[in-house]
């Protein structure tokens, strides 16, 4: 069976960017260079994340597909990106 | 009826300093625009002198509707006289006008103003004021009713002398040849903006001199009466969060040109009224969040960040290249700004951890209006919601 594609979602919101979602951006890059067609990347307006449960400083988020990451980093996020990619070959 | 007024201007060659003057004003609560170019004897910077102080008096006197013959006494009295001819001068063309489509012109020495009304040239006939105190100076002041569609061009005597002695031009490009350029140009673009017109009439005066060398100083004022452009932004959510639908189709039935400065706005008005809206990754340039794309929007940014630096933009004048700049171009384009501001508050803009300082939306909104006011004459709207 083939792969679906996943998503990343880059929140650009406010908060988010800056928290540090400005240093995302290099997820622009960096991932279509490292996964190909296996994951693409997207912006997004607010994720509305940053306003529920008070819950706003652990912004900037990255949502891979519907999970979510929060303080994000590049680094984190590859990570996260990662782990998916091998679940979903082992399926 | 809105006044698109602008002026190019050109020195003379191997001069540094500009010996015409051109000085103007809006009224945006009186729909009226003041406007005098002035040309100074000689040239350089004893003619910028002149003319400056001749351009910047007469705005002034006509801004407070004083008598123009008394006013024209005073400043001929106050300039400073010429030692090498031991005269006082500088010619003038001044213009009061109104929305509505009154206007005064009031002419010196300057050559007579060119009126154009759907392809063809006026022809007003001036009331001629000779000065009581000056020999051989008269003014020459019209009241005129402009319509739309109207153009108005000013010229210094550089302008219509251009290329004298030449033998295409032995008396130089004169008024009749610059009307012709103005109408030619105005048959393969009716709709040219006034800067536009003023600054093609400069380079086309510029190529027919020879060596492209100007003799005098040179300066085209174009004035064009035309539908005002305006533009709706919208930023902030709504404070009533039940009439969402409301403005975001008042948003959307807006005529002229849109803009959304805020993603949380663009979340709302694409949930209400079911477009989607993409936050674009790949324009995301400098140290803004980039830009967003939503069909039937004209341009989608960021909120309050952007705004913040698109005010200091507005007013430094500096910019970079990003999407302050582009949300600042798009504001600079129109006549008549609109502003839809929603009061709501994001809580999360006045967490303490942030890095930086994040401003108020309305008190940003209120320091853009003021300086879109006083520095760009334009005419802004602000309504909260």
């Amino acid at each position: 069976m083939e792969n679906k594609k996943i998503t990343v979602r880059v929140c650009v919101g406010t908060t988010c960017f800056v928290m540090g979602g400005a240093n995302l951006q290099e997820l622009n890059d960096i991932i279509p260079r490292k996964y190909g067609d296996k994951a693409e990347v997207l912006g997004s307006n607010c994720l509305g994340l940053c306003s529920i449960n008070w819950e706003y400083s652990k912004a900037p988020y990255v949502k891979i597909d519907e999970d979510v990451v929060s303080e994000a980093t590049t680094e984190k996020v590859l990570a996260e990106l990662d782990k998916k990619i091998a679940e979903q070959s082992k399926e | 009826m809105f006044i698109d007024i602008a002026c190019s201007q050109k020195k003379k060659y191997n001069q540094n300093a500009y010996g015409d003057y051109f000085s103007s004003n809006r009224f945006p609560n009186m729909n009226r625009v003041v406007a005098v170019l002035s040309d100074g004897l000689g040239s350089g910077i004893k003619a910028n002198i002149l003319a400056c102080m001749t351009a910047t008096m007469l705005e002034k006197f006509m801004e407070n509707h004083a008598d123009i013959e008394k006013s024209c006494e005073i400043i001929m009295n106050s300039l400073p006289v010429c030692k090498v001819r031991g005269i006082s001068y500088a010619t003038f063309s001044a213009i009061d006008c109104y929305e509505d489509g009154k206007a005064k012109i009031v002419e010196e020495g300057n050559p007579d103003f060119i009126w154009v009304r759907g392809g063809e040239v006026l022809k007003p006939v001036p009331q001629i004021i000779p000065s009581k105190t000056f020999k051989n100076r008269r003014m020459k002041v019209y009241n005129i009713t402009l319509e739309k569609y109207d153009r108005i061009i000013f010229c210094s005597d550089g302008a219509t002398q251009v290329a004298m002695g030449t033998k295409r031009y032995p008396l130089g490009l004169e008024r009749s040849g610059l009307v012709k350029i103005i109408l030619e140009k105005l048959k393969e673009n009716q709709n040219i903006a006034s800067k536009e017109l003023s600054d093609y009439l400069i380079h086309q005066i510029e190529l027919i001199a020879p060596n492209r060398e100007l003799k005098d100083d040179t300066s085209i004022v174009s004035i064009y009466c035309r539908d005002p452009r305006e533009t709706l932004i919208f930023t902030g959510p709504p404070y009533h969060q039940e009439k969402d639908n409301f403005w975001a189709r008042t948003f959307m039935d807006f005529k002229g040109k849109k803009a959304i400065a805020g993603g949380t706005t663009a979340n709302i008005i694409s949930r209400e009224m079911n477009i989607p809206v993409y936050a674009d990754l790949s324009v995301n340039a400098g140290k803004l969040p980039g830009l967003s794309k939503m069909e039937g929007v004209d341009l989608v940014t960021e909120g309050i960040l952007t705004l913040t630096k698109t005010l200091e933009y507005l007013e430094s004048g500096k910019t970079e290249n990003n999407a302050a700049k582009t949300l600042m171009d798009f504001i600079l384009d129109s006549d008549v700004i609109n502003f839809l501001v929603g009061a709501q508050m994001n809580k999360a803009h006045y967490d303490p951890n942030l890095p930086i300082e994040i401003e108020i939306r309305k008190n940003v909104i209120k320091q853009m209006k003021k300086v879109l006011e006083e520095k760009y004459l334009k005419k802004v709207n602000v309504q909260f919601i």
